[in-house]
């Protein structure tokens, strides 16, 4: 008797799996895990900035990450879901439970303490994945929500830790990431002010920029986007819709000041965009499946991220910006699935994309105002009074900080700084300030006052602060009152 | 881009001639039509038939007959499997091998002199349907009055391992050359077009030798894809077009080589559709090869003619292609009109489904411009199925295939067809 064997069809399968395509995407991250480990483990230790210990820091960090998001994901199946033995174990193989940790590390600031990793591990698992259901059901990416956890709660410590700077940066770049400086001159700013701080645009391509330990180098993500583009492992829709939108509001708002094509360069290559587009964005679960999904995605992501980094005092858009549209992937999706019959059906869309971009890109171009690089002025610095009394001057002025203007009053005698008292200040930081005896230090070190380091946690405050105090020291000069 | 590039396992079917079986003891013609089993009966146990006596024909609105594929005696009605796993009812007859024809083939000269009328009622007459696995009847396409421009010879045949129309086109490539241009001669068209995958240079090397004489006729290639064949799909490659029901409202006509073969045997010799080339394949079997059969032969005794299976346990038996046809319990399937091919397989451990990754491959590949996973996430929300348009769905079963994650995406559309259908009923 001859014996056939039931199915359904097809009886003949492609040969790709999920496991295959997770693997090419560890594959994709190697080169960015190593260029992480020379840039802030090498580098330092060759320098002799730091120890051993440093130097394998950005590995170990990676591996804790790791290890957290899958041993949370094992006592999370063992306790609340009851699978043991062989159960637990396939579960456990289909579930990639080590994709959201080695993203969580690789989008964290070296500084980022070791309990905090661990939290922000157990929250991305925990609240990002596995209370929605596990692998395949969660809507917003793991990895994104334990990073946003750590940075809302454990952000001043990791800012009084160093912040994005690795122990070589700390003692080599005065300002922390090249877009935290965005915010800080309250304008479109200058190649001076943005970039050369950090070189050139070069470095800002290779990764050598201060950044979260995985996103800095454009580089690596590029050839890790082509290598996955070409096994089909990503959706490459996405990134190349995103950074293209970023890149066209940001060229609009940049030639409206008549800013070479550095500046959406720039742009693009700052903050965390590539990195977030290629790796975070095309997160095959939480992403749109369908083609026009896809392209509208992008579109959007490309226009919140451009709000967040101008209109926001959050200069880093990336992470906040995939996490919204994160909410509208199944509304994209239903769109995307009509377009596929009838392109019309998407035409809305579209042209709310297209007009967004124009909008934002005429309004931020307008209303941002240019740092005038001949004269010296300072367009955040302003004189609310000054007193003169033979070579005593008092002055009151204002300086744009972190969150509003900081109001002093600063007494000059005789080209000398007397006293500086704040008057008004906003930043919930600003104790800090105050703490580490900033302001006393500005006093004493006035000659050299433009290398007194700023308060790595309150950086923007205190830069505003000294730049407060320069600027008065400077119309001081100007205005002859020591004659 | 819709369709994918899929393995083709066409090589071991391709090396013999087409092999001849015309010795089936009994045939057991079913009274089904497309899937219709509403078929008046036109003999009764004990009537003595003719090899293309009219046994049956179908009732409402395509009236075409069932003829007998063998002279002998009416014995028995018995149900028996058919190529959609389900029991249907046969007219069993028995075969005297003395293959006596009724009034005698009378052999037509020029078979392009016919008018549209005659040609008509041949093919209707001979119960010409479609070959490659719908099985319409072909005369209704042509019955139309919009005015037909261009016919196309769908020589695709995108599905792995079946090759049964590689197969006719190389031993009879002049013949249907021949009814092609007689076609569009009869019914006025003024281009044809055979359609071939690219790079298969053996097919287009013996079309080529012949085509000369038509000046009419081209040679069209379209990617190696599947389901290049989907008539709709090939439409859209070859004309650019595409349409909103039948490929006719842009005045075009799809068949099949083995249809046009058949129509060239109706018009040629008046013979009705009594056999056809079926591919045995598979690489559990011991010879893979096409072979003509009679109408009605059971596939056990084809196979049992072409030596057997390699192996009898841990197979499956697939009437149809590997995409598109069903694993059936026995290999007592009977030969029917729309089987193009029998596939035995080794069974192949499935790999269990995982959860969707939500990949969007399913969506890419879908020739019908489906999004299969967000089908699957609202299997059973019929408005938004309705949305979704899954009655769409042509079933070439690329979704299930393409998937990394295993899950057979297709039956899930299947099902929410139903739903839509069951609730719109």
């Amino acid at each position: 008797m001859k014996e056939f064997h039931l199915h359904t069809g097809p009886y003949i399968k492609d040969k790709n799996r999920t496991s295959k395509m997770m693997f090419h995407l560890l594959i994709a991250l190697i080169p960015i895990i190593i260029f992480s480990f020379i840039k802030n483990g090498v580098i330092p230790f060759v320098k002799d900035k730091t120890d051993f210990i440093g130097l394998i820091y950005p590995l170990i960090f990676i591996l804790i990450s790791c290890l957290t998001t899958i041993l949370t994901e094992i006592l999370y199946v063992r306790i609340c879901l009851g699978k043991k033995g062989h159960n637990l174990k396939t579960y456990i193989m289909h579930s990639y439970s080590i994709f959201p940790g080695l993203f969580l590390a690789l989008v964290l600031p070296i500084n980022t303490p070791i309990y905090a990793l661990i939290i922000g591990g157990i929250i991305a698992t925990i609240i990002g994945k596995m209370l929605y259901g596990g692998f395949g059901n969660n809507i917003f990416n793991p990895a994104l929500i334990g990073c946003l956890f750590v940075m809302t709660i454990y952000g001043g410590v990791i800012s009084t830790n160093g912040g994005y700077l690795n122990s070589y940066e700390i003692d080599t770049i005065s300002s922390a990431t090249p877009l935290s400086n965005v915010a800080l001159v309250d304008g479109i700013g200058t190649y001076n002010t943005l970039v050369r701080p950090y070189g050139s645009l070069w470095d800002f391509f290779l990764g050598t920029i201060p950044g979260a330990l995985g996103e800095t180098s454009a580089l690596f993500c590029i050839l890790g986007f082509i290598y996955l583009t070409i096994t089909k492992v990503i959706k490459w829709k996405i990134p190349v819709i995103y950074v293209a939108t970023v890149f066209a509001i940001t060229y609009m708002i940049g030639s409206m000041h008549g800013l070479g094509i550095w500046y959406p360069l720039f742009q693009i290559l700052s903050g965390g965009l590539m990195f977030g587009a290629i790796f975070m964005a095309t997160d095959p679960v939480t992403s749109p499946t369908t083609p026009i999904g896809q392209v509208l995605y992008g579109l959007f992501l490309g226009i919140l991220t451009v709000i967040f980094r101008y209109l926001t005092p959050y200069p880093e858009g990336v992470l906040t910006s995939i996490l919204t549209m994160n909410m509208f992937v199944f509304i994209l999706d239903r769109i995307g699935s009509k377009a596929r019959f009838n392109f019309n059906k998407s035409i809305l869309s579209f042209f709310l994309a297209w007009a967004l971009i124009l909008l934002i890109g005429c309004y931020i171009g307008n209303t941002f105002v240019k740092e005038d690089e001949t004269d010296n002025k300072d367009p955040n610095f302003e004189i609310v009074s000054k007193n003169v009394v033979d070579k005593v001057v008092t002055y009151t002025v204002t300086q744009k900080g972190f969150s509003g203007k900081i109001k002093a009053r600063i007494v000059i005698d005789d080209g000398l700084i007397k006293t500086i008292d704040i008057l008004e200040q906003n930043d919930s930081y600003f104790q800090k300030i105050i703490d580490a005896n900033y302001i006393d230090k500005l006093i004493r070190e006035q000659e050299t006052i433009e290398k007194v380091d700023t308060i790595s946690g309150v950086t923007i405050s205190s830069t505003a602060v000294k730049k407060m105090v320069i600027n008065t020291l400077a119309d001081y000069k100007e205005s002859g009152y020591a004659e | 881009m819709p369709g994918q590039k899929i393995p083709k396992f066409k090589d071991m079917s391709i090396t013999d001639k087409i092999k001849v079986y015309n010795k089936p003891k009994y045939v057991y013609i079913p009274l089904i039509c497309q899937n219709d089993t509403n078929i008046t009966v036109a003999v009764k146990k004990g009537d003595y038939v003719f090899k293309g006596s009219i046994i049956g024909k179908r009732k409402g609105n395509f009236r075409i007959p069932i003829h007998s594929s063998v002279s002998g005696t009416v014995v028995d009605f018995e149900e028996k499997l058919y190529l959609n796993g389900e029991k249907v009812k046969c007219v069993v007859i028995e075969n005297d091998f003395k293959e006596k024809i009724e009034d005698g083939y009378n052999i037509r000269k020029k078979i392009s002199d016919l008018t549209k009328e005659e040609f008509i009622e041949i093919i209707k007459n001979c119960g010409i349907v479609g070959l490659g696995g719908a099985g319409f009847p072909t005369y209704v396409k042509y019955n139309t009055n919009q005015k037909i421009d261009t016919l196309i010879v769908n020589a695709v045949e995108c599905e792995p391992y079946i090759t049964a129309d590689h197969m006719i086109i190389k031993e009879k490539c002049e013949e249907t050359l021949e009814a092609i241009d007689a076609i569009m001669e009869i019914n006025n068209i003024k281009e044809g077009i055979i359609a071939i995958k690219k790079g298969d240079n053996t097919l287009k090397n013996i079309i080529n030798n012949f085509i000369g004489t038509y000046l009419r006729i081209k040679l069209v290639e379209v990617p190696n894809l599947y389901p290049m064949g989907w008539e709709r799909e090939l439409i859209r490659r070859v004309k650019k077009v595409t349409y909103n029901k039948l490929p006719i409202e842009k005045g075009i006509i799809v068949n099949n080589v083995s249809t046009i073969y058949a129509i060239y045997e109706a018009l040629k010799l008046d013979k009705p559709l009594i056999e056809r080339v079926v591919t045995f394949t598979g690489e559990m079997l011991k010879q893979p090869q096409n072979v003509l059969v009679k109408i009605g032969t059971p596939a056990s005794e084809v196979i049992e003619f072409i030596e057997g299976y390699k192996r009898n346990k841990d197979i499956k038996f697939i009437a149809g292609g590997p995409m598109m046809g069903l694993a059936l319990s026995s290999d007592d399937l009977i030969i029917s009109t729309n089987l193009n091919c029998v596939l035995v397989v080794k069974d192949t451990i499935d790999i269990p489904p995982i959860e969707c990754l939500r990949c969007g491959k399913c969506v890419q590949v879908c020739p019908a411009k489906l999004s299969p996973v967000l089908i699957k996430d609202r299997i059973n929300d019929t408005l938004r199925l309705k949305e979704l348009e899954c009655e769409r769905c042509v079933e070439c079963g690329l979704c299930s295939y393409i998937c990394p994650s295993k899950i057979n995406v297709r039956e899930y559309v299947k099902k929410a067809k139903a739903h839509v259908r069951g609730e719109v009923n």
